[in-house]
């Protein structure tokens, strides 16, 4: 059995205009989007800027609610739990926000931080939710002595690191990564990229990537989504995707990987250049009338494009 | 930078343990001592605070308000420090009971407005779109109300008129403004992705309102609840002054300068009323630029992020 | 635009059928009613007493007299004063004429001094006049407007003798000498208003004056060479004066509240000394009758600000 699967999954916000504020639109933020996630494996959900990964990485947290569509866990259907009953299924996801700086409260501790969902969930006494704080910092390569102090006084890098400490609190099994190292530096992406696989192994976790950097979801995903619009417009493992492109969009999205060999870039220009004139071209016949994206199409056993 | 060490080290030394982040108002209140006239305005309201609430222990409110015909109007003298009103009243008494009971009202409106005001400011903030839509309707419905008008009618209807019933009447129609501000802060704070971390591990919305937002807010709180201090002790005695305050028997500020719509009062009989004008004054200059010195300090700590 | 404006005026009518109910339940509330003072009269039976409360609706549900009074009141018919036998609509008639004059000068003078000294201190901020002008504005915020009114009328009325220190006009006079005297009677009054209720929007102007200085816009402005008093005609102030269109709602509403101060220290014999006079003898068709007319003026003082907002800065009509 899957862990997760995600079937028909939409999120839609109304647009309301004219005199009584009626709702005249919608915006299609993800407008169904299916897949499956195995134990241990990363699924990596690409996208530009508004193409609806992040939004459907919160419907499947639960921190927006679908407009149609389910989202199934370990066999239990979560839009359809109790309230009570919800606490308990979202206490195996828990997410890794993209700022570092906004997602830890810069009121309190880090000891408070990382204590939050362990006081919600875990019933300790004071020294025992001492160690496990001590643990867990250890664990993502932090002092245990930094349980004292303010967000602040921490690093970009650091803070993501006390932001997955939180969010492995609770041993969760799913971890939704929206975009972790994208507000860091470059030189510290790599670090904290590693250290995520490195946790991963030991704890056997199953992440959801979300990113908008091919090349970081190369180095981190068995498994690929590349989206467009709130729809999949391929979606395969990584060799798939990256190796035998199907749809113009993703061949244009892996053409546009830096290549860090410098003798290669005369190739890689003239590739691009290729490329975009091909999109240019087919553009038309790769999307519906409106601009739209098909369904997807079996290409292979584990390789699905959106062709018409 | 190192204004924010030094007010951490200043929460620090024993809740190290405790793990409790620092509050607020100490980080405030530091930046505050650091500003001259805020500094001296408010050892100024401490201790104009301290004398009113201590003196009165030792006077007689009966004696001070009781008709003495034989001593009507009298000018300043060694026995009526700052003379008598129309009834043979020693002002001097007066103004000091009339200032302990004006800030009485001013805190106390501020408090019951301020918790109305903070409740339903939070709670369109946190929540946001429709819940948010509703609470702001109701508050621009406030907000364009006559209140003043409204707040006399009701004083003069309420069947037994005492203290709290007029606290309680004012606060009703001054929560508004308090609530737009801490909805418009709490609005943009629910954005930020500590309050939506909360939610995915596992904290119910009032906790997390508690102990997540309610810090963030606590400066902005502060600062706004300081200068609707000030601001309620100018309405409190404005309707004093009107006739709407306090009964007669009870001192007030405002009851003091309305003896100056006698013109003979305003002109010859400046005892009764310009003391009592120029403690207003004071008080709500001084409290308005603790409140001024405090959003100075509210804001530089946010840019200092 | 004209869908915001429709909107806006949409939203209004909830309003005022709130204010409508809020009005009527405080009047529901004041003790008495027209066949109180019959009550006294030995010559009206009990049951007399009885038929005149009937044929005046006074026994109908509540729902059915609201609906009358409402019906009434958009008539302009707002019942008999307890106290002076006429109706009330009679009573209220000159004094809102009165309240409108002073209201109209006070804003007036709010405006005629939020310009000038905004636009200086914004302009020229940390010079000595900058300084001055927010001196000013600091006191003028923390001061209340009794007492600064008071002050006014000791020095300028009495002190000095400049202004009359009562009433809004001097009788027997007619033509432009009535006029005169009605302006020289609002003089001090509406000045008292405005020096307080203008700092405000003074802080308000200038603030935004020091923001949009810094904007890139203006800086290209410079660098293409427009002349200094030309960046500030052009571009600073009239983008500044936008904002200014958002406090106007606000200065109606506060100036309503101040002209009730204000009437009844200068004696000027407005709406809101009327409704002073009345709530004392509790002649409460008047209040009643004010207190709605206050409210009506405050939503369309609301309206209209919001109104001038859309015209002078379209993202407003997106929201």
């Amino acid at each position: 059995m899957s862990l997760l699967t995600v079937n028909n999954l939409k999120v839609h916000y109304p647009i309301r205009g004219g005199i009584l504020r009626r709702k005249i639109d919608v915006v299609r933020a993800v407008d169904g989007i299916t897949m499956e996630l195995e134990r241990g494996e990363t699924y990596g959900l690409v996208g530009e800027s508004g193409s609806g990964k992040s939004t459907s990485g919160r419907a499947i947290i639960g921190l927006e609610s679908p407009t149609a569509g389910e989202v199934t866990f370990e066999g239990q259907k979560l839009n359809q739990l109790k309230r009570q009953d919800r606490r308990e299924y979202y206490k195996d996801i828990q997410m890794v926000f993209q700022d570092p700086y906004s997602s830890l409260n810069p009121k309190k501790r880090v000891n408070d931080i990382i204590a939050e969902p362990i006081r919600n969930f875990e019933k300790r006494t004071k020294d025992d939710e001492r160690r496990r704080i001590q643990e867990l910092l250890e664990l993502v390569g932090l002092s245990p002595e930094s349980m004292h102090k303010y967000p602040h006084e921490f690093s970009g890098g650091q803070k993501q690191r006390l932001g997955v400490a939180r969010a492995l609190a609770l041993q969760p099994k799913l971890i939704i990564a929206d975009e972790p190292v994208s507000a860091l530096d470059v030189s510290v992406q790599a670090q904290v990229l590693n250290f995520m696989k490195e946790i991963q192994r030991e704890l056997d976790l199953t992440y959801i990537f979300i990113s908008h950097d091919l090349g970081v979801v190369r180095h981190m995903c068995n498994r690929i989504g590349i989206m467009y619009n709130g729809r999949f417009v391929e979606e395969g493992s990584a060799e798939d995707v990256y190796d035998n492109p199907q749809h113009i969009y993703t061949k244009r999205l892996v053409a546009a990987i830096p290549d860090i060999d410098p003798a290669n870039r005369k190739h890689q220009t003239d590739f691009r250049r290729e490329v975009k004139k091909e999109y240019d071209n087919k553009k038309a016949e790769f999307f519906d009338e409106h601009g739209g994206v098909f369904d997807l199409k079996q290409v292979s056993s584990t390789h699905y494009a959106a062709l018409p | 930078m190192e204004q924010s060490q030094q007010a951490e080290t200043m929460a620090d030394p024993q809740d190290m343990d405790a793990g409790k982040s620092p509050p607020g108002w100490r980080i405030l209140l530091t930046e505050v001592l650091r500003d001259k006239v805020a500094l001296f305005s408010l050892l100024l309201v401490v201790s104009i605070m301290m004398i009113v609430y201590l003196v009165p222990l030792f006077l007689s409110q009966e004696e001070i308000v009781r008709v003495d015909l034989f001593a009507i109007h009298e000018p300043p003298s060694s026995e009526f420090w700052l003379g008598t009103d129309y009834g043979g009243r020693d002002v001097f008494g007066q103004l000091i009971i009339g200032t302990r009971n004006s800030l009485t009202v001013g805190i106390g409106v501020t408090a019951v407005s301020g918790m109305i005001g903070i409740i339903l400011g939070v709670v369109a903030g946190y929540f946001g779109n429709t819940v948010d839509n509703i609470i702001m309707r109701i508050v621009d419905f406030f907000f364009v109300l006559p209140t003043l008008l409204i707040v006399i009618v009701f004083i003069v209807i309420v069947p037994q008129y005492t203290v709290w019933s007029f606290i309680f009447i004012m606060s009703m129609f001054l929560w508004m403004g308090i609530a737009r501000i801490i909805r418009s802060k709490a609005l943009r704070e629910r954005e930020l992705d500590y309050i939506k971390a909360s939610r995915t591990l596992g904290s119910s919305h009032l906790k997390i309102i508690f102990t997540q937002l309610m810090p963030n807010l606590s400066s902005i709180i502060i600062v706004t609840m300081t200068l609707n201090l000030a601001a309620n002790i100018g309405i409190e005695s404005g309707l004093s002054f009107l006739g709407f305050g306090f009964p007669e028997e009870t001192p007030s500020l405002g009851t003091l300068i309305s003896y100056a719509t006698n013109p003979t009062t305003l002109e010859e009989r400046w005892w009764i009323w310009v003391p009592a004008s120029i403690l207003i004054l004071v008080l709500m200059l001084s409290i308005n630029n603790v409140g001024q010195a405090l959003r100075r300090a509210a804001d530089a700590k946010q840019r200092r992020g | 635009m004209w869908k915001f404006i429709v909107r806006r005026i949409i939203i209004m009518f909830p309003q005022l059928v709130l204010l409508s109910m809020i009005v009527f339940i405080l009047a529901q509330l004041m003790p008495g009613d027209v066949t109180s003072s019959l009550a006294m009269d030995p010559n009206v039976s009990p049951e007399q007493q009885e038929q005149i409360r009937e044929d005046l609706g006074l026994n109908e549900p509540w729902h059915t007299q609201y609906l009358n009074w409402v019906g009434s009141v958009v008539q302009g018919d707002f019942g008999h004063s307890f106290t002076h036998s006429v109706p009330v609509s009679d009573l209220i008639w000159h004094r809102m004429v009165n309240s409108i004059w002073l209201g109209v000068a006070a804003l007036i003078f709010v405006y005629m001094l939020a310009l000038p000294l905004g636009l200086i201190s914004g302009r020229w901020n940390d010079t000595i006049a900058d300084r001055l002008i927010t001196g000013y504005t600091y006191i003028g915020f923390a001061a209340p407007l009794f007492i600064f009114a008071l002050v006014m009328l000791f020095i300028f009325g009495f002190q000095l003798g400049w202004f009359p220190t009562g009433g809004s006009v001097d009788p027997g006079l007619t033509g432009w000498d009535f006029f005169t005297s009605k302006v020289y009677h609002l003089l001090l009054p509406a000045l008292s208003l405005a020096l307080i209720g203008t700092v405000t929007t003074v802080q308000y102007l200038r603030s935004e004056v020091i923001e949009t200085k810094q904007k890139e816009f203006i800086s290209t402005a410079r660098a293409k060479g427009v002349p200094e008093p030309k960046v500030y005609t052009n571009h600073i102030f009239r983008n500044s004066l936008l904002p200014i269109a958002a406090v106007f709602g606000y200065e109606v509403t506060t100036l309503i509240g101040g002209s009730i101060f204000v009437e009844q220290i200068f004696s000027y014999p407005g709406m809101g000394q009327l409704f002073l006079e009345s709530i004392q003898v509790r002649d409460f068709p008047v209040v009643t009758a004010i207190v709605m007319l206050f409210g009506v003026a405050a939503i369309l003082g609301a309206l209209l600000s919001d109104i001038i907002m859309s015209i002078v800065d379209p993202r407003i009509r997106i929201k």
